[in-house]
């Protein structure tokens, strides 16, 4: 199952944080900031995949190869769009490759929400990035990854808000996320 | 009207929160807290608009980490609004920071049971996505009857939805399964339902499957089907894992599944399914068992050589990644498969990405062998030299990279330029990595009592280089008890380096003089470098016991004495110190305790100022707060003071009279170390050892053991005379004769055996340092020195280069060690073999020395001198630290994982309904249940009540307050945790007597209801009391 879904930008800043168990704000905290050290640390063409952050490490079992399945998150995803980092914490009974193409699904449909979306929107909207979160993951278990159905999802709770005209951005994020410049698995 | 309005302009929107945040930029602390504060004033008004406002201000707040647990009851409050956005806010908070001790929750209940029930299928969405983050068991026992009824929801978005709300209920309350399996299962083998309905469906079993793969093997007809024709996917990958967990079970799937998978992984276009698809192969045991190998030759060759071009033809990290991750899997079941990609394997050890290089090395582990040992070991230690040189570097010239203080907000994109990271080709690696691998470097090359090493010299130079590069171990309490969760396998590896030194010390007797001499150099480091600071490395210890067990190797005992005083006073750790002292008395005792030198002036004025000198250090530590430092010190300390007066009052021989040196030098102190030589034992053998006959461990030491202890506290400790040896030093004359103190034959009777033995060590210059390099030469030429057959280095000796000579030194090194040809065993039929080529000839000249180096085994009791029975009653755990290892490994295996899912109850609720022929009755289950926690109340109200009145007694007649409220306290918490033991066995008992009661049994619906009106006010706090002594008990519960 995914034990976390977060999202912070170039800084360690949370723009979205989703504890699938219930943790204390305070080591939420340093979960995101160990992860951020970790992700932040990428040589360029690394891999989409953590070590474990220390806080995890040190209570699970890092080599768990003598038992494949168990409750312990054991994988850390992460994908970098522009200035955002998305990060999927997940145990083994998930698929990395899946969960990569899952990170994307997820930005795409922002994409779709919010027409170009960029960073910004997601700061002032974070209620739409939980909705939308919402109708792709309940309880840490993935329960639809067809974009329409997830934009139609969020959609039917309402209209989603536009970014604050004056507060736009000129350059840069105007091109979205930068999707589709990354790797795409084919045929999801 | 007018007012509302009002309030509205000063309010501050979400909007105007983060827009502040961002003008704010240098004092945000102080901004939150102001609107922190005005959230606190904003989230009491009456106003829901302005309420849910403040709240998701709050919730955006408690993102960035500012705690809102005191919000709790207004967030009750904003989820309770009959308007959506609002009561959407209200769930987001709940989802986002109700913890496990958040007490409201109670309240919460009859709120998502009426969610649930609405008509609006928005409305109905929240609870059931705000259930999973907040479920404990009792809230799943009431709303399961609401949630059960929405798997039939028109809206297949409802569905999917309480399918997996259900299954997170059935986590902590099993018995869900029983009510909510049968119509589950209907929907998965309905063929019209939705897909995305059954895509959720296969991931819930997907997760349940591993936990009881028995109860999903009769579905496994409808996963079959739905992975020949689903053309999801997604759902495909969670099938492909379900059927790996599925086969050890039914080994008949296999043979079915065998074309389906080998189909998909020719055709499918997926990448990530491709992968699952191998996964599954190699998880399912589909690699084929021992016993039919037809047919799955193939599919091995076939998931092997696609992995392996995982690795290689795609220059993609992430398949390198997984391949490795596949590999990992293989190996355990197919080593040899995997020792054939050895090559693309160790070129990952490399890899500039820490993840692909961890995952590499646990590979690598696993596959080392005497071939590649030494070629693995180097490129580690390769990276660790370029990772600590780079460390030092940077802390000579400060830190390169300044973060930004991550103050600046999102969009301004304040980017790390990346391309100065890539200036940097070895940064400095992370700390815990550094450990890692040198735990690996160790556990590679002690593996099998190290059958893979062949040269030792070289083992030990590794170890030294080791030392120097291992990160200084972070602080710990004395007790060698952590308390951060990370120190725990960060606890000091410079000791296990050191352990290591002392295992081939025991060892592997032949090589003992290069571990006494890496040890001695190691302390010999250690004192004079940073002569201020305390030294915490755990190398010392192990160090330190080498040179004092073997002081008969050291080549001067005397200077490494001087080390070992040098230490002691900056010794951190109490274990530590206590080595050191062991050891410096035995070297002491060494040094001084030759009888047959003569017991000239000399040798009594040097003994005495060591002696001096040894007391000295001694004497501060005898009130060393550790007892086991303080009683060597103490024992030692004496001891020794005894032995000085006896060297004082001996008088030195002379020309004329013959005078022995004092016994109590040569004979007594000697004789408290030379024993049996100690050998290593097999971890768990001493526990083993019989208690002889006779032998009462139980028998008092002496009958009156208390007297004599208080007798003893009030003698008075002789003061020794330490004046006396600097007399003798500054008032007796030494004789002009001055005598050699020892012969120097005897050192050369224990000169350390030779052994021969040089290799090609190519580039073992990139990874040792250059002091070890140049020793290692200067050892070798000083070894060769006198071989008239050895060619000596032509830097030292050019006259004498010749032409041969540079041939071979171009063919083989500048070390080529000629002296180990076989030039006595000349063989003339032989000849030719020899003569065929330089790499043949290399081979054939090289010795072998693992045959001549023999590696002791650990030693074990015969089994026949065991008897039968269970082995002797006591354990001597202090002794063998592996059963300590082991319960540390236990201890924290028991200590669950952050974020980890407790699952541990499901596995055990059986769904068979023949099993159960009544089934499972929920509602009356429910019932029962929370007639239970209203008579749990009753009772506790009552008690309460009791206390009161006690209370207001005691009062009356005086009784100190503190008094009472200790009295309080204690009575409460036992009471609590009564209640929790004796919960469940007088559940019965207690049930009659409130059915006795009549009406209130049936109404417990409103009667929890009244409950949270006044009566639930006041017992509040015995209730939190009661919910953490659960908290607890579920703790240890767990397996």
């Amino acid at each position: 199952m995914i034990n976390a879904f977060l999202v912070f930008n170039g800084q360690g800043q949370p723009r979205l944080t989703k504890f699938y168990t219930q943790l204390d704000t305070s080591i939420q905290q340093r979960l995101i900031s160990e992860i951020f050290t970790l992700v932040s640390n990428r040589p360029q063409g690394s891999c989409n995949f953590l070590p474990l952050p220390p806080l995890l490490a040190a209570s699970g079992t890092s080599n768990s190869s003598s038992e494949p399945h168990n409750d312990v998150p054991s994988l850390v995803t992460y994908r970098n769009y522009a200035t955002l980092y998305f990060i999927v914490i997940s145990t083994s009974t998930e698929s990395p490759l899946a969960l990569i193409d899952l990170i994307q699904v997820y930005v795409e449909s922002l994409d779709k929400l919010f027409e170009n979306v960029c960073e910004l929107d997601l700061i002032f909207n974070f209620e739409t990035l939980h909705a939308a979160l919402g109708e792709m993951i309940v309880g840490g278990v993935v329960i639809e990854t067809n974009l329409e159905r997830i934009v139609a999802g969020v959609k039917a709770q309402g209209t989603v808000a536009k970014r604050p005209v004056n507060e736009g951005r000129t350059s840069g994020l105007g091109a979205g996320l930068g999707m589709g410049t990354n790797f795409v698995w084919t045929g999801r | 009207m007018i007012a509302a309005s009002i309030v509205v302009v000063f309010e501050k929107s979400l909007y105007d929160l983060i827009r502040g945040l961002r003008n704010h930029k240098g004092n945000e602390k102080e901004y939150i807290q102001n609107c922190l504060k005005e959230c606190r004033a904003e989230i009491r008004s009456q106003d829901m608009d302005l309420k849910a406002t403040a709240l998701l201000k709050l919730i955006y707040l408690e993102m960035n980490g500012h705690d809102m647990s005191w919000a709790s009851f207004h967030v009750l409050e904003v989820m309770s609004s009959p308007k959506y956005h609002q009561k959407r806010v209200g769930y987001l908070g709940a989802v986002q920071t109700f913890r496990p001790d958040t007490e409201v929750l109670m309240l919460a209940t009859n709120l998502l049971k009426k969610d649930l029930t609405t008509g609006m299928p928005t409305t109905i969405a929240l609870p059931i996505a705000a259930l999973p983050h907040i479920i404990t068991p009792s809230l799943a026992l009431s709303v399961l009857a609401d949630l059960l009824p929405r798997m039939n929801h028109n809206l297949p978005a409802i569905r999917k939805k309480t399918i997996v709300t259900l299954y997170r209920l059935a986590l902590v309350y099993p018995e869900t399964l029983r009510a909510a399996w049968p119509k589950i299962k209907e929907r998965l083998m309905d063929k019209d339902e939705d897909p995305s309905v059954t895509a959720a469906i296969v991931n819930v079993v997907c997760e349940l499957g591993w936990r009881r793969p028995s109860d999903f093997l009769p579905l496994a007809p409808r996963f079959f089907e739905l992975l020949v024709d689903g053309n999801n996917n997604w759902m495909a990958i969670k099938l492909v894992k379900l059927f790996a967990t599925l086969t050890p079970l039914e080994p008949r799937l296999i043979r079915k599944l065998q074309v389906p998978l080998m189909d998909l992984i020719r055709t499918t276009p997926a990448m990530s399914l491709l992968y699952e698809c191998i996964n599954g192969v190699i998880q399912g045991g589909i690699l084929g068992d021992s016993d039919n190998t037809t047919g799955t030759e193939e599919i091995a060759t076939l998931c092997v050589s696609k992995l392996r071009s995982m690795i290689m033809v795609h220059n993609d990290s992430n398949l390198k990644y997984v391949a490795l991750l596949a590999f990992n899997k293989i190996v355990l079941t197919h080593p040899q498969l995997v020792a054939e990609q050895e090559d693309v394997i160790i070129d990952c050890i490399d890899s500039e990405d820490m993840t692909i290089r961890m995952k590499a090395l646990d590979l690598v582990q696993g596959m080392v062998s005497s071939d590649n040992l030494v070629s693995i070991v180097s490129r580690l230690m390769r990276q660790l030299k370029a990772s600590s040189s780079a460390a030092a570097a940077i802390q000579r010239n400060g830190s390169p990279l300044q973060d930004p203080d991550g103050v600046s907000d999102d969009e301004a994109s304040v980017r790390r330029p990346r391309s100065s990271k890539a200036d940097q080709p070895a940064a400095p690696l992370p700390e815990e990595y550094t450990t890692d691998v040198i735990g690996r470097i160790l556990d590679m090359c002690s593996k099998g009592n190290y059958e893979h090493i062949a040269d030792f010299e070289w083992y030990i130079d590794v170890l030294i280089q080791l030392v120097r590069v291992a990160p200084v171990p972070r602080a710990r309490d004395y007790e060698g008890e952590s308390s951060t969760p990370s120190g725990k396998h960060t606890t000091d590896v410079s000791e296990k380096i050191g352990d290591e030194i002392r295992n081939v010390a025991v060892k592997v007797k032949d090589i003992r003089y290069a571990a006494v001499a890496a040890a001695d150099s190691i302390l010999q480091q250690m004192s004079t470098e940073s002569s201020t600071n305390y030294i915490s490395s755990g190398v010392i210890k192990p160090t330190a016991f080498v040179v004092g067990e073997f002081w008969s190797q050291l080549s001067s005992p005397e200077d490494t004495l001087g080390y070992l005083l040098q230490l002691i006073p900056r010794t951190k750790y109490p274990e530590a110190l206590a080595t050191c002292l062991q050891a410096s008395i035995k070297i002491l005792a060494a040094v001084a305790g030759d009888e047959q030198a003569l017991w000239t002036p000399e040798r009594k004025s040097r003994i005495s100022l060591l002696m001096a000198r040894v007391i000295h250090t001694l004497e501060p530590l005898t009130m060393h707060p550790y007892l086991e430092v303080q009683e060597r010190a103490v024992q030692f300390a004496e001891l020794l003071k005894l032995t000085a007066e006896a060297v004082s009052g001996q008088a030195a021989a002379t020309d004329e009279l013959h005078q022995d040196p004092p016994l109590l030098l040569t004979q007594a102190i000697p004789s408290l170390f030379s024993g049996w030589e100690l050998n290593s034992v097999k971890p768990g053998q001493q526990s083993r050892v019989q208690i002889p006959d006779g032998l009462d461990l139980d028998e008092p030491i002496h009958p009156n053991l208390n007297a004599l202890l208080a007798t003893a506290d009030s003698l008075g400790l002789p003061v020794a005379g330490e004046e006396d040896e600097f007399d003798v030093y500054y008032n007796q004359r030494p004789p002009p004769t001055a005598i050699a103190n020892e012969p120097a034959i005897n050192r050369l009777a224990e000169a350390p055996e030779e052994v021969t033995g040089s290799y090609q060590r190519a580039g073992e210059e990139s990874y040792l340092d250059p002091d070890i390099v140049a020793r290692r030469k200067a050892e070798r030429r000083e070894r060769n020195k006198d071989d008239p057959f050895y060619i000596p280095d032509s830097s030292t000796s050019p006259g004498r280069s010749t032409p041969i000579h540079n041939i071979l030194r171009h063919e083989n090194g500048p070390d080529l060690d000629i002296d180990s040809i076989p030039i006595m065993q000349l063989d003339l039929e032989k000849l030719q073999a020899g003569l065929d080529e330089p790499a043949t000839k290399k081979h054939a000249i090289r010795p072998k020395p693992r045959q001549k180096i023999l590696i002791a085994a650990d030693e074990t009791i015969p089994s026949g001198s065991v008897s039968a029975g269970p082995p002797t009653p006591r354990q001597y755990d202090s002794e063998n630290n592996n059963s300590d290892s082991f319960t540390r490994a236990r201890s924290k295996k028991l200590r669950a994982s952050l974020l980890q899912v407790d699952s541990s109850v499901i596995g055990s609720l059986s769904l068979d309904p023949d099993k159960q022929p009544e089934g499972f009755d929920y509602e009356r289950q429910k019932q029962e249940d929370a007639e239970m926690a209203q008579a749990v109340k009753e009772v506790e109200r009552l008690r309460l009540e009791m206390q009161r009145a006690n209370e207001r007694i005691k009062v009356a007649q005086g009784v100190p307050d503190e008094g009472t409220v200790l009295k309080k306290k204690k009575k409460v918490k036992k009471s609590a945790g009564e209640d929790d033991e004796v919960k469940t066995v007088k559940k019965k008992k207690k049930k009659v007597a409130i059915i006795d009661e009549g009406g209130g049994a049936e109404g417990s619906g409103p009667g929890v209801e009244d409950g949270t009106g006044e009566a639930a006010a006041k017992p509040k706090k015995r209730k939190k009391k009661v919910v953490k002594l659960d908290g607890e008990g579920e703790v240890t519960a767990q397996p």
